[in-house]
């Protein structure tokens, strides 16, 4: 016969065991971490979508599974003063895994601080809302260039070649340049240096051809040298239908595309901070991981419309574990901030500079080939070595290691791309670190 | 034919003698033992799993493994190996590392991941590394 405590002491288990199935079964993923970042306690999901991130590792330390994707989380959640509250609010993050693997592309992560060393983490799969956004975000940007008040703007008739068909006096209001100067120039002269290459403006008026219309923002340049905010809408001019000859393809000079340039400096501000929150890395403020697949699948899917070269050099801080544990966190936190300032130093406004992981970085170099971009990737080297950083007044010597491979028919997609630029730069570090190596076929390959 | 405690994780052809074994017999077992059907759902799940995850059997068999009892093997490392070996019917037999999350603790084992193309079931095995 039972007595009355062990009725209750049944009801308690059974209560227990219902909640611990709730948590297994739980559609998202919860971790509760301590502030260092050691696991306490996750449910299954959270498993589920940590370990193909990290198939060695034990799961103890969630900025450590999570660093390949998010390298800034320690430092976000290290520099989060107030004594609790929202650290991050569903954060995406580019897991960028192997699609025949059909695991998460995407996840969002919040973060929540309870108190001084207790945080929570809430993770889920996103991958398709993702995908759905990124067509979304398009027809947005195409809307504001139509819906946002107009103060000025320029009309521009461009031809075949994307060369300034015609000056009228709008072109004059808003970029200052007379016909002489203009006429039968190519568009890129709106353009700052480096802001664009030949191939990428070709590119967009191929766009236009299929798309019905392209648009871009960014800085764009008067005949005075003063730089403003622009937004050039692209669309080609509709084929005049004559009925008694076939439609004969425009020759070279004739007016093929309307261009429109609207100063939008006002706008920058609002728009620019946006941007930076959601494709900045927190601490160097080059592209996150998010921001560099973004621009390496653009950037392939134009080099399939138009064949030109794409090179990518990777690099990793050496030795840069050892950096942090003799001078601390915060120093290599400006080592990282020095080398991400010396890659600007060496590249062009159109190369997409990234931090793809804790000290790896990666840059995208668009229509430059091979020799080129070693010579670039040497130049880095060459800066990096011979500038140390500073920390409190004292300078930290450090050296990189760089991978470049450059894009070829042989492979099918970025994955295939980065591979390569990570073996090269695995070889770099074989041969003794503060190097430059370059993706060598495998010898099997070779003649 | 009889298991008793001494049957090691790591015995050739576990599957087929798993597949001969009662439900006594698997409960005798020091490691767990979960055993799945073409639908995903759970058939079979001995006492030492139970121990560890803190559910009895009854409230786990007849449920689909990789959605409401051990979500954290769905994925390409786990689930995905068991959906090709039965698409492509060859036998399957992997041991790997993982990280479950029993009673929501990070509890490091290893898997045995065991399917023989015809077999009505295929099992998952959990050892404590």
């Amino acid at each position: 016969m039972s007595t009355a405590g062990d009725d209750i002491a049944h009801e308690q288990a059974q209560e227990h065991e219902a909640l611990l199935q709730f948590l297994y079964m739980a559609p998202v993923g919860l971790v509760q971490l301590a502030a260092d970042g050691a696991i306490q306690m996750l449910n299954p999901v959270s498993a589920q979508l940590l370990m193909p991130l990290s198939p060695d590792g034990g799961l103890t330390n969630l900025f450590e599974a999570l660093a390949p994707v998010a390298p800034d989380l320690r430092h976000l959640c290290a520099t989060f003063a107030a004594p609790q509250g929202t650290i991050c609010d569903a954060v995406r993050l580019y897991v960028h895994a192997d699609e025949r693997s059909g695991g998460p592309q995407v996840m969002s992560l919040s973060m929540l601080k309870l108190n001084a060393d207790r945080l929570m983490a809430v993770l889920a799969d996103v991958t398709v809302q993702d995908r759905r956004e990124r067509q979304l975000r398009k027809t947005d940007a195409w809307l504001n260039a139509i819906m946002t008040n107009i103060t000025d703007y320029a009309l521009v008739c461009l031809d075949r070649q994307g060369r300034v068909e015609s000056w009228n006096e709008s072109i004059e209001r808003v970029t200052g340049y007379a016909s002489a100067a203009i006429k039968g120039q190519h568009y890129a002269r709106f353009y700052p240096d480096g802001a664009t290459t030949e191939a990428q403006q070709l590119d967009r008026l191929r766009e236009a051809d299929e798309n019905g219309w392209t648009l871009d923002e960014g800085l764009r340049l008067r005949a005075d040298g003063t730089e403003f905010w622009g937004s050039a809408m692209i669309s080609p001019l509709p084929v005049r239908a004559d009925e008694t000859t076939p439609p004969a393809p425009p020759a070279d000079d004739e007016p093929a595309y309307c261009m429109i340039i609207r100063d939008i400096s006002d706008r920058r501000d609002a728009s620019e901070s946006l941007r930076k929150a959601a494709y900045s890395d927190h601490l160097t403020g080059l592209s996150n991981r998010r921001a560099f697949f973004e621009a390496a699948d653009l950037e392939l899917a134009r080099r399939k419309k138009a064949l030109r070269p794409v090179a990518l050099i990777v690099i990793d801080a050496d030795h840069f574990k050892a950096i942090n544990d003799r001078h601390g966190h915060p120093a290599g936190d400006a080592v990282l901030s020095h080398l991400a300032r010396t890659m600007r130093s060496v590249c062009r406004q159109v190369d997409v500079l990234a931090r793809i992981g804790g000290e790896e970085f990666a840059i995208i170099l668009p229509s430059v080939a091979l020799d080129d971009a070693l010579a670039i990737a040497e130049r880095l080297r060459a800066e990096v070595e011979c500038t140390p950083a500073t920390y409190e007044q004292q300078p930290i010597t450090y050296s990189i290691s760089i991978g470049v491979a450059v894009m070829d028919d042989t492979l099918d997609g970025f994955d295939g791309l980065i591979k390569r630029a990570d073996q090269a730069l695995y070889a770099a570090k074989r041969r003794g670190r503060n190097q430059v190596a370059c993706w060598e076929p495998p010898a099997a390959e070779q003649p | 034919m009889t298991l008793h405690a001494a049957i090691p994780f790591d015995q050739p052809d576990l599957a087929a003698l798993l597949a001969h074994s009662d439900a006594t017999a698997l409960d005798d077992l020091g490691f767990g033992v979960i055993g799945f059907d073409a639908a995903g759902l759970v058939q079979r799940y001995n006492s030492f799993e139970a121990q560890a995850a803190g559910l009895r059997a009854g409230r786990v068999l007849g449920q689909d493994l990789f959605l409401a009892v051990a979500p954290c093997m769905n994925n390409f490392m786990v689930a995905q190996r068991f959906a090709d070996a039965r698409a492509d019917n060859v036998p399957l037999d992997a041991t790997i590392n993982y990280v479950l999350t029993l009673r929501m603790r990070p509890t490091k084992v290893q898997l045995r991941l065991a399917y023989q193309p015809g077999a009505a079931l295929a099992y998952v095995l959990v050892q404590r590394s």
